[in-house]
């Protein structure tokens, strides 16, 4: 941590759609960039459970959309490669942060290995035994825990994170498309290996996490609580409705 | 003809891709759960391997997607080269 700046803004707004926190992130890295808004921390609550899924992946081969469509899912693609995932409210910590490039190591592989830490920190702090996996995967000894990705865009790099508190695996199967297998009990055990929930090795409660993670990215970057502005809250909304609820946007590829 | 493959990256990573092509590549989707700077970019690697004769060794497809000017992560120019060579198996 450098001692010329103020460190992070840490913003934590109320629940919002799966549309709205992709606007954020791509409004406020772009005012970031532009000088326009300080470095920030969010941390992301949803009002209806979703599957975020890597810039670059297909629509069709990720997300069963009659599924979701039925069942209230929001499939948004986002600003960042990587996979596909399912969330539902209460059950995933996510948070982005905003930070200049300066911040951040130039090595883009070390660069996830260095932001992902203070949280693997605040886990362990919990009693939670989770370690970095390159590129960019959060590990428990059981499973995957959770996974990182990030957008640079001219000084200013998005580097998000999600990870599972708790999971309906059975859900997971029904709305991703994993494999053939579906919701057989085969595949339910075999997805069962592969990932990893807080609730299965924790006490802490979700809220007992997302405090500890927030700390430990103050504690290293400096700053504190603060608010968007509802400029930036006007800009994500309309950008929500132009782009991300959209299936220009989200069944591009 | 049409052909689809899908390779699997050390480290994880998916990259699959989608080819029509006779004598020559007529055109490529790559797709996967890879990292690209600048995203813009992704069409570029498409574009690059396109009209490269259906047989062109693996080192001419890497060559052709080394020369976009672009960052992959979690891939690279030798995983896309198998992904689309394979993909005309």
């Amino acid at each position: 941590m450098s001692d010329d700046h103020d460190g992070l803004r840490v913003v934590d707004p109320e629940a919002l759609s799966e549309p709205v926190h992709h606007a954020l992130d791509e409004v406020l890295t772009n005012r970031l960039q532009a000088g326009e808004t300080p470095p920030t921390l969010r941390v992301w609550r949803r009002d209806t459970p979703a599957v975020p899924f890597g810039r670059f992946q297909s629509f069709d081969d990720e997300v069963e959309a009659e599924y979701a469509r039925e069942h209230g899912i929001v499939p948004v693609r986002r600003v960042t490669g990587g996979g596909s995932m399912y969330v539902a409210p209460g059950d995933v910590v996510t948070y982005s942060l905003y930070l200049p490039a300066s911040w951040v190591p130039d090595d883009v592989e070390a660069s996830y290995a260095d932001l992902d830490r203070s949280a693997i920190e605040a886990l362990r702090g919990l009693g939670l035994d989770v370690r970095h996996e390159p590129l960019n995967d959060i590990e428990h000894a059981d499973g995957k825990i959770g996974g990182s990705a990030q957008l640079r865009s001219g000084d200013a790099v998005l580097h998000h994170a999600t990870m599972s508190y708790d999971l309906d695996t059975r859900e997971m199967l029904r709305v991703l498309r994993i494999g053939a297998e579906k919701v057989s009990d085969k595949a339910v055990r075999s997805a069962e290996k592969r990932v990893a929930v807080m609730t299965d090795h924790l006490d802490a409660s979700r809220e007992d996490v997302i405090d500890a993670v927030v700390d430990a990215y103050v504690a290293r970057f400096g700053g504190g609580r603060g608010e968007l502005s509802e400029d930036e809250r006007e800009a994500a909304l309309e950008l929500a409705d132009a782009k991300f609820s959209t299936p220009e946007w989200n069944e591009r590829l | 003809m049409h052909g689809e493959s899908s390779v699997k990256v050390p480290g994880g990573k998916l990259v699959r891709a989608a080819v029509t092509y006779e004598a020559h590549v007529q055109s490529v989707e790559i797709r996967g759960d890879f990292f690209l700077e600048p995203p813009e970019a992704l069409t570029a690697l498409e574009r690059a391997v396109e009209g490269l004769p259906r047989d062109a060794s693996h080192e001419e497809f890497a060559t052709a997607v080394g020369a976009v000017d672009a960052t992959l992560v979690g891939f690279d120019a030798d995983d896309v080269a198998t992904a689309v060579r394979e993909a005309m198996e």
